[in-house]
C-alpha cells in the first residue's frame, strides 16, 4: 500500500502541530474498497487475545466478586453485594487499605520529587560522572523482587544490618531500629525499599525529557537573572508537564502492585498484619482462606480504588501543554 | 491485492489455533489406563516419589503413570483444576499458603477414601487399615467433618515439639524442665547468662506449640471443643489459662525474635538456636535438615521435647504433622487411584520413603529410621506421651476470618506490647464463633 502523505518541512513541526494537507488525509481514511475488511482481518487476532486476556478476566472479576465461591467448586452462590458490605467491617482490610494509601501517598511523593531533583542535577549541572550515577541509580530497577528482598533483609538486619551497624560505627546506639519488627515502622521500611527500586527508572525518563529542553531557553532565562532554582521550576517543570502527568499515573499503577510482591517477599504482611496491603491481603482471602469470592470484591475494590486516584491525579494536574 | 476469503480464512484459523494450543488429549493411544500423580516437592527430595512411580509401573505394567512433582504445585495443578481436569492423586501438606487440601475440603470435593483402609495392600496379604498405627486415622485431620469417614490419607508423620541443644543442656548441668513452673524457672537462670528462653522462626510455627498446650491445659476433649469451634470456647478459664501461660513464656521471648519472624528471615531465628543464644523454639524434625549446612556451637546435638506439663506428672502431648495423599471427587481414575493410594502402603513403598526421611505411620517402622532422626521418633515410646493429630475443623469459608492467623500472629503483637492478652482473647472468641456458625 503507498499513500500520497509526504512529511511536512522540518522547521514546521517545532512551532505548530503538525497536520497533513486535508485532501491527503482524505485519501488515506478512503483507501481502496476493500482495504477495510483487510485491516480489520488482521487486527481480528489482536482483537481476540484482548478481549480473552484482559476484558474477559476483568469482567469475570467483577462477576465473581457478587458470588460466594471458594474457587474450586461448582457451587457458586449468589450473594449480591455481601462481600463489600462484609468489607466495611473488616478491620484487616481497613489496615490493608490504609496501609496502601499510605505508601501510595508517601512513595510517590518521594519519588517523583526526588527523581525530578536528581534529574535536574544531573542534566543542568554536569556533574563529573553523572553517568556512573545514572547507572548506579537506575541498577535495582532491573534487579529481581527476590533480590531486592534478600538485599533489604541485609540492610534492615537487627544485629549485624548495614544500617544498624552504621548506626552504632556514628555511635549513635539509641537510634538502632527492629526496621522489619517494629509495627510503626515497618511500613517505612517497605517504602524505603520501593523507593530505591523505582527511582532510578524515573529519574532517566525525566533526564530524557529534560535533555531535549532547548539549552537557549536556560540562556534566556539566566540572562533574565533567574537562579538555578527558579530556571527550574519555571522553565525546567513546565515543559516536562505532560511527561510528569504520564508518569504520575504510571507510577501509582505500578506501586500498588510493587507493594504487593515487596511486601510478600520481605514481611508476609507481618508482624501481625502491620505491614498487609490491599494485593496481600487479596491473596490471602481469596486463595489461603478459600473465600474467592471475597477476594475479588478486594479486587474490584482495588481497580476502582487505583482508576479513581490515577483520575484523579490525572485532572488535578491538567494544564495547557506547553511547546516548545 | 489479498483476497478477502483467505485473508479471513487465515485470520480465523490463527486466533483459532491460539484458542486450542492449550488443551490436549487425556486419552491414551495404546489403550493403558492413564494415572495422574500430582506430589509436592518437599524436604523429602523428588527422587523418592521417582523411585516408587517405577516401582509400582514395574507391578502395573497396564497402569501409565503421569508424575507431577513441584515446589510450587499448587500454582500449577490448580489452573487445571479450575478448568476442570484434575490429577488422580495428589499429595500435599496441609496448612501450606495456597491451602488446597484446605479449600477443597471445604467445598465438599474430595473422594471418600474409607474403602481404601479395607482395601489389601497390593502385593501383600494384610489390608491397609491393619498396617496403620494406631489412632492415625479417624482424627480431624483425617476425617475433616468430624464423622466415621476418611478423606485424607495420612501419608508422612512427624512429630513437633520444642526443639533443644542437648549438648548445651549436659555443659551447664541444667534439665529439660517438665513443668511450666520448671520452664520459668530456667527462663530466668539462662537469662543471667545471657541466654533467651524462647523463639519461634515465623509466628506460623506456633501451630505445633498452641495444639499440644491445649491439650495439656484442658485433656482431648477441650483440644477437640476448641477445634470444633464449641461455643464461648475461649472464653473458659482453660482457654485463658492457654493464653496466660504463652504470653508468659513470649517475655521471655529472645528480643531478635519478631524481627526476624518473616519468610525472609527466619532462618536466623533457628540459627539462634545453634549460636547457643536461645534454649528452645517450637519445631520439627524438618529443621536437621534445612540448618544441615550452618555453623553451630561446639557440642551442639539436636534434641526435642515435648511441651512442659501444666501440672507435675500431667499428660503431655506431642503435635504431630500429618501430610497426606487425597483423590479429588472430579478424578478422572478413581479406582485406579484407590489401588495406587493402598499401594503407598506396602512395605516396598514404605522403604523406599523411609531412605528420604519420610516416615509413614506404618506399625513396626520404628525399627527401621535413619539414626539422625530416631531420637525425635522415640518421643512416642514414653507412656506419659501422646501423639496429638489434628488441626482446625473445616467449615464452610468465612470471608475474613483466619482464626489460624488471629491465634498465631499475635504472638508478634504479645511480644512487642502492642497487644494484651484481653484482646488476644476477645478476637479469638469472636473468630471462633463467626466459625461455629458457618460450620452449623
Amino acid at each position: 500500500m503507498t499513500t500520497t502523505l509526504t512529511p511536512p518541512p522540518r522547521g514546521a513541526s517545532k512551532r505548530a502541530p503538525s497536520r497533513p494537507p486535508v485532501s491527503a488525509r482524505g485519501s488515506a481514511a478512503r483507501g481502496r474498497p476493500g482495504d477495510g475488511r483487510f485491516v480489520a482481518a488482521c487486527l481480528l487476532p489482536a482483537l481476540a487475545l484482548f478481549a480473552l486476556f484482559m476484558i474477559w478476566p476483568t469482567v469475570s472479576v467483577f462477576r465473581m466478586s457478587l458470588y460466594s465461591w471458594s474457587g474450586f467448586s461448582a457451587q457458586m452462590r449468589f450473594v449480591g453485594l455481601d462481600n463489600f458490605t462484609k468489607l466495611v467491617d473488616d478491620e484487616q482490610f481497613l489496615r490493608a487499605f490504609q496501609n496502601t494509601v499510605a505508601l501510595l501517598v508517601v512513595v510517590t511523593v518521594v519519588t517523583m520529587g526526588m527523581g525530578l531533583f536528581l534529574a535536574a542535577v544531573m542534566t543542568r549541572q554536569k556533574l563529573r560522572g553523572h553517568t556512573l550515577y545514572r547507572f548506579v541509580l537506575y541498577i535495582p530497577n532491573v534487579l529481581s523482587v527476590v533480590v531486592i528482598a534478600a538485599i533489604f533483609s541485609a540492610v534492615y538486619d537487627q544485629e549485624n544490618g548495614l544500617l544498624n551497624g552504621t548506626l552504632r560505627l556514628l555511635s549513635l546506639d539509641g537510634l538502632q531500629q527492629v526496621w522489619l519488627g517494629d509495627q510503626k515502622l515497618v511500613l517505612y521500611s517497605v517504602a524505603i525499599a520501593m523507593l530505591w527500586q523505582s527511582l532510578g527508572y524515573y529519574m532517566v525518563i525525566y533526564m530524557s525529557s529534560m535533555a531535549s529542553i532547548p539549552e537557549e531557553l536556560y540562556e534566556a532565562s539566566a540572562l533574565d537573572g533567574a537562579s538555578a532554582g527558579r530556571q527550574f521550576f519555571a522553565v525546567t517543570l513546565p515543559l516536562i508537564w505532560q511527561n510528569l502527568r504520564t508518569t504520575l499515573t504510571f507510577f501509582i499503577l505500578s506501586a500498588v502492585n510493587l507493594s504487593f510482591v515487596l511486601v510478600r517477599a520481605m514481611t508476609g504482611g507481618g508482624p501481625d498484619g502491620a505491614s498487609e496491603v490491599l494485593l496481600s491481603y487479596m491473596y490471602k482471602q481469596a486463595y489461603t482462606n478459600s473465600a474467592y469470592g471475597y477476594g475479588m470484591a478486594i479486587g474490584v475494590v482495588i481497580f476502582a480504588f487505583s482508576f479513581l486516584v490515577s483520575l484523579l491525579v490525572s485532572r488535578a494536574t491538567r494544564r495547557e501543554p506547553l511547546q516548545f | 491485492m489479498f483476497r478477502k476469503p483467505i485473508v479471513l480464512a487465515v485470520a480465523a484459523a490463527t486466533a483459532l489455533s491460539l484458542l486450542t494450543g492449550c488443551s490436549g488429549g487425556d486419552d491414551n493411544a495404546d489403550g493403558k489406563k492413564s494415572l495422574k500423580v500430582a506430589a509436592f516437592e518437599g524436604g523429602y527430595g523428588r527422587d523418592m516419589y521417582l523411585q516408587v512411580i517405577e516401582a509400582y509401573k514395574a507391578k502395573h505394567p497396564d497402569v501409565d503413570v503421569q508424575l507431577q512433582l513441584s515446589k510450587t504445585l499448587e500454582d500449577e495443578i490448580s489452573p487445571n483444576m479450575k478448568a476442570g481436569k484434575f490429577p488422580d492423586v495428589v499429595v500435599l501438606p496441609q496448612g501450606r499458603k495456597a491451602a488446597l487440601a484446605e479449600t477443597l475440603v471445604k467445598d465438599k470435593a474430595l473422594e471418600d477414601l474409607t474403602g481404601v483402609l479395607d482395601m489389601t495392600v497390593p502385593g501383600e496379604q494384610v489390608t491397609v487399615r491393619s498396617k496403620l498405627a494406631d489412632g492415625i486415622v479417624g482424627n480431624l485431620s483425617t476425617n475433616p467433618y468430624n464423622d466415621d469417614k476418611t478423606y485424607l490419607m495420612p501419608m508422612y508423620y512427624a512429630p513437633t515439639g520444642l526443639v533443644y541443644n542437648k549438648g548445651l543442656f549436659a555443659q551447664k548441668g541444667w534439665q529439660v524442665p517438665t513443668t511450666w513452673d520448671d520452664m520459668f524457672k530456667l527462663g530466668d537462670a539462662a537469662k543471667a547468662e545471657g541466654i533467651a528462653l524462647f523463639t519461634y522462626p515465623t509466628a506460623g510455627y506456633l501451630d505445633s506449640f498452641f495444639f499440644a498446650l491445649l491439650a495439656d491445659v484442658g485433656g482431648e476433649q477441650f483440644y477437640k471443643d476448641v477445634m470444633t469451634y464449641s461455643e464461648g470456647v475461649w472464653k473458659t478459664a482453660q482457654g485463658r489459662q492457654v493464653l496466660e501461660i504463652t504470653a508468659r513464656l513470649l517475655s521471655y521471648a529472645a528480643k531478635t525474635t519478631v524481627g526476624y519472624a518473616n519468610e525472609q528471615d527466619f532462618t536466623k531465628n533457628q540459627q539462634s538456636l545453634l549460636d547457643n543464644k536461645t534454649l528452645f523454639m517450637p519445631n520439627g524434625t524438618w529443621v536437621v535438615g534445612e540448618m544441615k549446612d550452618a555453623p553451630r556451637a561446639t557440642g551442639f546435638e539436636w534434641a526435642m521435647a515435648p511441651l512442659p506439663a501444666v501440672n507435675a506428672g500431667g499428660k503431655r502431648y506431642l503435635t504431630t504433622i500429618v501430610e497426606s495423599a487425597w483423590v479429588p471427587s472430579g478424578a478422572q481414575n478413581k479406582d485406579a487411584a484407590k489401588d495406587f493410594v493402598a499401594y503407598l502402603y506396602s512395605d516396598e513403598a514404605a522403604g523406599i520413603f523411609a531412605k528420604a526421611n519420610a516416615i509413614q505411620p506404618i506399625k513396626g517402622i520404628a525399627s527401621t529410621l535413619p539414626a539422625e532422626i530416631a531420637p525425635f521418633y522415640q518421643l512416642y515410646e514414653d507412656p506419659s506421651i501422646s501423639a496429638l493429630v489434628g488441626g482446625f475443623g473445616s467449615t464452610a469459608p468465612v470471608e475474613g476470618v483466619n482464626i489460624k492467623g488471629t491465634l498465631f500472629d499475635t504472638a508478634n503483637s504479645i511480644i512487642s506490647g502492642d497487644k494484651t492478652v484481653d484482646q488476644w482473647q476477645t478476637a479469638l472468641n469472636d473468630a471462633s464463633e463467626k466459625l461455629r456458625q458457618a460450620g452449623k
